[in-house]
Order: structure tokens, then sequence, then C-alpha cells
């Protein structure tokens, strides 16, 4: 019935749209207001779930739907804290009850399979189709698996990423709960650009954080393939001062470079062959590309990420579609859920001016990212964005990180900040 | 059945409004100092002031961008805004603390 019901909604909808566009019942000016249109968001993380919302916002009238197959959301950020062994799943939990009742959005629980971008429609997982005027998707990410010799993704309920949470987030947890006092946790970092920059290390920090208080004799190795990473000097600070010589970094030129997986042995081959690192816990996360539906659609370039117009987060390779967060190319913004909230909110302006005829509004932008080295030693790096020759660029003098050095009341008051920033941005996004 | 009815609904409300939307979306255009102050609102909002960050609905536009140049200029110490403010010139703050400053 209900399926049934909606295929003749879709119907009915569709000569209502086409009679729009004729001009049969339109405004003078020709142009489809927003007020009539049907945005289609694809994907209900932090891009996708913002832009749903901030098109309500700002043209409450517009029918917005929101596509996504999961009920809860694990929110990548925050899901260190569960790593560390203090937060749960549910403290990074987010749903969409908000979303459909005091925001007006229409939640679909489904996966969209294809995307029709010349007939406008989506088809989804459940067999029914759904046409847009405008499409939006914020895939996230997916992973390369091929580019690591030795492992596949079916290895991954034994070595897992715990880059996307949810499951893979309490499997490393009850790994690192079960491993004896003195073994070995390896991380093997991806190479750039990954979602979440400063991730992989705050990551390492609070599995230190847990190793401290209940397995002391533990040691943790991360294996890079980079030479320098984000907030490099704060979290070393950090790392010095809290867990002695608990971490060792090996960075890509010396040695750190990760060449072979050995999943049966959970050992890792590094330079050339030379360098065998066993591993007690294995969390090998990746290199990455854009999210899989957005390679269906043909929306990717030779990288493997989304190239977009930065003024408005509209592909390049289709009018009516727009592209955010972690799987687009976005100029100097990081791959972070707070990059992925703002440009959900140029793309909600972006489209609603679009629909009314009006020209983009040139947009500013801004990033905060918050790593916890302790529970209570918290630092960040902010930025402001600006569009600039074609691309979204960092603001001369602005932006930057936490002091060097700094006293731990100024760590601690950063901590109470990065939950603040967390209940706030996810407040922002779904609330 | 409920959800068909629903569905009717819309497509009703969708075919009376036809002919007065794109009025009313002009009306209500989007300004640049509404998009950059939404920026803010990803930690400035009431979930983030119950964990100690200001919520700058509660003061005048005035107040809220004389705070901005302080931060900017070094004349308000800050764990992070000082980093933000830089960004921003006078007119833009000015955008920004209007559209707060308005509700």
């Amino acid at each position: 019935m209900h399926d049934f019901s909606r295929r003749n909604f879709l119907k009915v909808a569709g000569i209502t749209g086409a009679a729009a566009f004729t001009g049969i019942g339109c405004a003078a000016n020709g142009v489809q207001g927003a007020d009539k249109a049907h945005i289609v968001v694809v994907g209900g993380g932090s891009g996708g779930a913002t832009a749903a919302k901030y098109i309500k916002q700002f043209s409450p009238a517009t029918r917005v739907t929101l596509i996504e197959p999961n009920a809860t959301y694990h929110t990548c950020y925050g899901s260190n804290w569960v790593i560390g062994g203090f937060a749960s799943m549910g403290d990074i939990a987010q749903g969409y009850d908000t979303l459909r009742d005091d925001h007006g959005i229409e939640i679909v629980q489904d996966r969209v399979t294809a995307v029709d971008a010349a007939a406008r429609s989506v088809r989804l997982a459940g067999g029914d189709s759904m046409s847009y005027d405008k499409l939006v998707m914020s895939p996230g990410i997916d992973f390369r698996y091929d580019a690591m010799p030795g492992i596949s993704e079916a290895d991954a309920d034994r070595i897992p990423h715990a880059w996307k949470a949810g499951a893979q987030t309490e499997l490393l947890r009850s790994q690192l709960r079960d491993m004896p006092n003195g073994g070995v946790f390896v991380m093997v970092a991806p190479p750039n650009p990954f979602r979440c920059p400063p991730g992989p290390y705050e990551r390492v920090s609070l599995v230190a954080h847990y190793f401290k208080q209940e397995k002391p004799r533990s040691k943790i190795i991360i294996l890079d393939p980079k030479d320098a990473f984000s907030k490099q000097g704060l979290f070393e600070e950090g790392w010095a001062e809290h867990y002695g010589d608990m971490i060792e970094w090996r960075a890509g030129s010396e040695g750190g470079r990760a060449e072979e997986i050995d999943v049966d042995n959970m050992t890792v081959m590094a330079d050339s062959g030379f360098e065998r690192v066993r591993a007690d816990v294995l969390n090998f996360i990746p290199a990455q590309r854009a999210g899989q539906i957005a390679h269906d659609v043909g929306l990717t370039n030779d990288a493997g990420w989304v190239p977009v117009d930065q003024l408005t987060f509209k592909s390049e390779m289709d009018d009516n579609i727009y592209v955010l967060g972690d799987a687009s190319v976005a100029g100097a913004m990081p791959k972070s859920g707070h990059s992925a909230n703002n440009q959900g909110k140029i793309v909600a302006a972006a489209i609603v001016r679009e629909l009314s005829g009006q020209e983009p509004i040139n947009p500013s932008s801004a990033n905060t990212c918050y790593s916890l080295v302790t529970p209570e030693y918290a630092i960040s790096v902010a930025a402001v964005y600006q569009y600039q020759d074609g691309a979204m660029s960092g603001v001369d003098g602005a932006g930057g990180v936490s002091p060097m050095g700094a006293s731990s009341s100024v760590r601690r008051r950063e901590a109470g900040y990065t939950r603040a920033w967390y209940d706030g941005i996810t407040h922002d996004i779904w609330g | 059945m409920k959800k068909s009815y629903l569905y009717l609904a819309g497509l009703v409300a969708s075919l009376a409004m036809a002919g007065t939307a794109t009025q009313a979306v002009a009306d209500d255009e989007i300004t640049r100092g509404q998009l950059m102050a939404s920026s803010c609102k990803a930690c400035h909002n009431a979930a983030g002031a119950q964990q100690g960050v200001t919520e700058l609905s509660h003061f005048p536009a005035e107040i809220i961008a004389s705070q901005m140049r302080a931060f900017r200029d070094g004349d308000r110490a800050a764990t992070i805004m000082d980093r933000h403010a830089k960004g921003y010139t006078d007119e833009e703050i000015d955008a920004m603390a209007a559209y707060f400053g308005r509700f």
C-alpha cells in the first residue's frame, strides 16, 4: 500500500513539475521557485543532515527528503573516546526524529543504489524511485584496500579500520580490552588525503590513556606513510608529558611506510621487507576515496574524489547534483565533520538562491578540530576559509593551532570545549 | 493508509502554493551575513551554551561585534576565538553580529 501510493504520488508530482517548467501555472519570470522544488539529500551524516536542515531553515516550504540507510548514525568524531574507554556508543549516536518532527524533513531509511541524472531520479534498494529537482550527495568515504597488498575488506572483521563509526568502533574497543598487559597495538596510518587528519593521532593518544591505566607495560607503534601529521608538535609534546615512551611514531621516510600486511600472522612488512612489525591488536586505516555511489554516478576524478565548483559545491559533472563533505575536493578545507557542516550550509544557500533565480553568495567558512590527548587535555586547530580564485582558501593570518607549552589549565579548558563542540555541532546538525 | 493521505495533502498544498511561491522567496533572500553567521552556530547554539559556549542571541549586535574585534586585535584573551576572529574584516564582523543581534 505504502509503495503503491508513493509511486502514484511521484507520477503525479512529476507531471506537476513538468507543468511548472513549461510555464503553465508558473510565475511570470519562469523561474521554478524554491518553494515548489523537491530536494533529495543522499546520506545523513554531518554534511547531508546539515544541508537538509538548512534548506528547510532558509526556505521552509521547500520539500526535502533525506535518504539514509541507518536509523542511528554514529559520529566518527567522538569515536576515539569510546575506543579510549571513557564514552559509550550511545554518547556518539545521533538520530533523525527531530529532523523529521520539528524541521519537516521526510526521512527515508533506505540505500540509494543508482542515480539517473538525465531523468533526475534516484533508485532505492527497496525498489522505489524518487525524482528530484536538485540532488545533494554527502556519501562520505570508502576504502582503497587494493592499495595495500595482503589484506582485503573481508579482513576488517579481524583487523578493524574503525574509520567509520559503529560496529567497527566496538570491535577495536573489544580487541583492546582483550589484549594482555604488555601487548603491542599497531596502527597503520593512511596516506593523504583522508577523513579527519588529526584523528589517527588522537586515537593513539586515547589508546595510550587506556593502556596507562589498565595495561601499563603495553606499547603503541604508528606506521605512517607520511613524514608529518596534523598538530604534530602538540601531539608529541602531550605524548611525552603523559605517556613517556609508550608511543612510537615511525615516519614514512624512516621505515614507517607499510608495504604488505600478513593478516594470518598479524604482521606488517615495512622498509623494503627489512622491518616486520607484529601486532597484538592491529588497526589498519586504509587509503581512502569518495563513497562508492559517487563513483557509480560518474562524479569522481582520477584520484577518486569529487571535483565541485567550490563556490556552491555543485558537481563539475552535473548541474543538478551537489556533493559535499569528505567526498568532495574542497580546496584547503580538511575532510572533517566541521567542514561538512559548514559546506552543508553553503549548499543549502546555493540551492535556495539558484531555485529563486539569484546569484550564489561568495561564501566564508570555518573549521575547528579539537583532539583529546587525555580526557582532560585537548589541543585544537582552527581556520577560516574564503572562496578565492576558484578554490576555498585559508584566510591569511587567521587560524592555526593551540600554543606549544601552554599550561595544563589551558589544555583542560580546551578539553571542556571539545565536549561543548561535540554537543553544539551535533545539535546544529541533527537537533 | 495514513501515509497516502499525507502524500495527498502534500500534493494539494504544493498545487495550492504554485501561484505564489516565487514571490515568497524573493522577500526572504539569504544574505552573506546570514550565511556567515550560520557558520558560528556550529558551536554557538543552545546545546553549546549548556557547556559554557556563549549564547550569542543573548547579546546585542554591538557587543558581539566589539568582542569579535577585541579577540581579533589581541585585546581579549581566548583559547580559540582569537584564531577565528582574525579571519574577518570589520564589515564581515558587523554583518554577522547584525544577524545574531536581531534575535
